[in-house]
């Protein structure tokens, strides 16, 4: 679990008055910046806290798989259960059927256990890959500040959330497929990103824009590069100027090349979701865990505001995992023990890909 | 493998989720795309009429052939369309996809021409209603099969055909659908966009690459000729947990139809010994005689036998005796080394200062040969 390495600067800025005035859900971070969580506490100590207000986070999709959906899930869940207002938007007919599969907080009491197995022998042991053992020591720290609101919380994927959380709240949901440019996804967040400016005083609540598969091939103004590239910029605005975090998700592989490239300048975080082959052979032999993977996760970019510094992560290349089949945890890739017989040396691992299909894995 | 893509149509989609779709892709170096969607088309029908699948009907839209092609086909794998209790009916955008003759003849009850093209959302409205007026309104559910989404993008744009086919997808009464696309006559983005709205992707590639360009070549003549008895059949499954299972099979045209046999290892065995790098292990036939002809500063290694002489500032008392003999040697080597070294410039002075007299000049051993690990 790599935890992104901040610089304390000499100039810090006076955070005590700020910090009581946070509404539910929201925490101080670095440089000044208010932090609300991803909804996979993972992916928050990775990025180093959670999602700066005021950010937009790109997701890009593989096609091959749907792991993008479980981001959005987590993320989207979060936001109901700390009665942030969220605006979803979704390329299918009815968006508001996808609020049902969103997950429900896991229970304190089956809280998951991820430490060594129960049974460990008393003598000394050799560590293979000791990073994983360094994490546990802060799952305590951050346990609960608050006894009220959790600022993170597991979500178990298998319990859909409970209806009330849904119904009393300022949830807006609506399809893009059919709308023949742009002008009313526009319409809609400016609505909702008016209800939540940013004034120098307290933050009561902060918002959620999900918008997913933005460029899908069923909606109408997909072919509309320079439009879409417009919208991305006119949101990152406004959701600059206001308190909440916007994520839209797309597949890469349907954009030009440039394009693709000209959206991926436009994120403040910049995330992708990879598939994973099945049986595939060579990945199992140099990755351990391999069977319970369900994907791979790259942070390419995380969100550097009010600051020049940038966040240099140890490892970029995250293996999504579904703990028990029910909660969404990220883990660094662990290279598997190197068969000393076959003669190949550490020289294997790296940077060198063994097969084109995994592309860069970054240890 | 290829049975697995007809079980998985077979299956069709489970409750709230999306009908699974497969797109039969080829190109014209492996053309067998129209015969694989006939495989699965009767296999399809075949599993309907058995009773074998929550799919009760299938509606055949058929741009690319005439119906009655169709319907000779089902009739020559056995099956008998007119006693099949109006499982299938086939929506005929091939005879008149754009409503220029005055009058169609009706070919047979199982057969309704469409005559608007261009039209995407008219074209869903008919399917559906076909679909219903087979199966039953409620929840029963049909199949469909797209003779070729090609000559739907003729027509159409990317987005509205995409529109169809996930609508198609989610409809409630939908079990399965496939379609037949020939990648070589889209632009990249047309079949990644196809693939983005499938479940399974199955692609046929030859099974011996062409060279590029040569194709009057003997050699490739024979390879031509190969690719077009034979093939490789490629699947990839986007499974509900969110893995891609990756499956390949060789495929082979005869004259009773197309078979499917399991991968022989003949092209595995090449790629399996070498660790895969990303750099070049192999030498290549020219590298292998250059390396031999590589001359190494040794000392002892001349040019034919004779000692290379190596400058080393210092003259050895050895070596003053010589000094004229060798000077006269060394103009010699010298015009002999010019001449050649303007045709091999690679050969560079070595300068080499002895530390003493006595040193011994280097020899072939390595010295690390003596560490005992």
């Amino acid at each position: 679990m790599a935890a992104a390495k901040t610089r304390s600067s000499s100039f810090s800025g006076n955070l005590s008055s700020a910090a009581s005035s946070l509404g539910p859900g929201l925490k101080c971070g670095p440089n000044g910046t208010v932090l609300l969580s991803s909804g996979i506490p993972d992916l928050d100590k990775i990025l180093g806290g959670g999602f700066p207000l005021g950010s937009l986070v790109m997701v890009m999709e593989d096609a091959e798989a749907p792991h993008h959906m479980l981001l959005l899930r987590n993320f989207m869940s979060q936001g109901l259960v700390h009665s942030q207002p969220l605006l979803y938007a979704s390329p299918a007919r009815d968006p508001r059927g996808f609020l049902g599969t969103l997950p429900s907080p896991a229970a304190s009491k089956d809280d998951k256990s991820r430490g060594p197995e129960p049974d460990q022998e008393k003598g000394l042991r050799i560590a293979w890959q000791y990073k994983k053992y360094f994490g546990e020591n802060q799952l305590n720290f951050d346990g609960q500040r608050d006894g009220k609101h959790k600022y993170s919380n597991e979500f178990n994927l298998r319990n859909p959330l409970e209806r009330h959380f849904i119904n009393g709240q300022r949830v807006d949901c609506f399809s893009i497929q059919d709308s023949p440019d742009l002008s009313i996804l526009q319409d809609r967040c400016t609505t909702f990103l008016s209800q939540l400016p940013r004034n120098d005083g307290s933050i009561s609540c902060a918002g959620r824009i999900a918008i997913q598969s933005f460029c899908a091939p069923q909606c109408v103004y997909s072919n509309m590069e320079w439009e879409m590239l417009s919208f991305i910029r006119s949101l990152k605005n406004m959701v600059q100027s206001s308190n909440s975090v916007a994520i839209i998700t797309f597949p890469p592989s349907l954009l030009s090349p440039s394009f693709c490239k000209r959206w991926q300048h436009m994120a403040d975080t910049l995330l992708s979701v990879k598939a994973i082959q099945d049986d595939d052979k060579e990945l199992a032999q140099l990755l351990t865990g391999y069977q319970d993977m369900i994907g791979f996760l790259n942070v390419h970019k995380v969100a550097r505001i009010n600051t020049q510094v940038p966040v240099i992560l140890e490892a970029t290349t995250f293996s999504i995992k579904l703990q028990k089949r029910r909660y969404l945890i990220l883990e660094c890739l662990n290279q598997a023990p190197v068969d000393g017989s076959s003669g190949t040396s550490y020289g294997t691992s790296g940077s060198c890909s063994s097969s084109s299909k995994t592309g860069n894995l970054d240890f | 493998m290829a049975k697995s893509i007809c079980i998985a149509l077979r299956e069709g989609a489970l409750e709230g989720e999306l009908a699974p779709a497969l797109t039969i892709k080829d190109s014209i170096a492996s053309p067998f795309g129209l015969q694989v969607f006939d495989h699965v088309l009767s296999q399809l029908f075949s599993s309907i009429l058995a009773g074998k699948s929550p799919s009760q009907g299938l509606i055949l839209v058929s741009f690319s052939r005439s119906p009655s092609f169709y319907l000779e086909l089902l009739k020559n794998k056995g099956i008998n369309v007119a006693s099949s209790d109006k499982r299938i009916h086939i929506l005929d955008c091939y005879n008149d996809p754009l409503g220029w003759k005055d009058q169609i003849v009706e070919i047979s009850s199982t057969v309704t021409v469409f005559r608007e093209v261009k039209h995407m959302d008219k074209l869903f409205n008919s399917i559906i209603e076909l679909g219903r007026g087979l199966v039953g309104g409620g929840k029963i559910r049909f199949s469909i099969a797209i003779d070729s989404v090609d000559e739907m993008l003729r027509r159409a744009s990317v987005s509205s055909v995409a529109r169809l086919l996930s609508n198609l997808r989610s409809h409630e009464q939908i079990s399965s659908i496939f379609w037949l696309l020939h990648s070589d006559l889209h632009k990249a983005r047309v079949t990644a966009v196809l693939e983005y709205l499938s479940s399974m992707v199955a692609s046929l590639e030859p099974s011996h690459q062409l060279a590029n360009g040569q194709r009057g070549d003997l050699e490739n003549f024979a390879l031509i000729k190969h690719n077009s008895k034979k093939g490789k059949f490629h699947v990839r499954f986007k499974k509900r947990n969110g893995r891609v299972h990756v499956m390949s099979e060789e495929v082979h045209m005869e004259q009773s139809g197309i078979n499917f046999t399991p991968l022989t290892s003949e092209g595995a065995i090449n790629q399996g010994l070498v660790p895969k790098v990303q750099f070049n292990l192999q030498l290549s036939e020219k590298e292998r005689i250059d390396k031999a002809n590589v001359v190494l500063p040794f000392e002892h290694q001349g040019d034919n036998g004779k000692p290379l002489q190596i400058y080393d500032g210092r003259r050895s008392l050895v070596d003053s005796k010589h000094e004229r003999a060798v000077a006269v040697e060394n103009v010699q080597t010298k015009e002999e080394s010019e001449s050649e070294s303007e045709s091999d410039m690679q050969r560079g002075e070595i300068i080499y200062y002895r530390d003493s007299d006595d040193e011994m000049p280097d020899s072939d051993e390595d010295p690390d040969d003596d560490l005992d690990i």
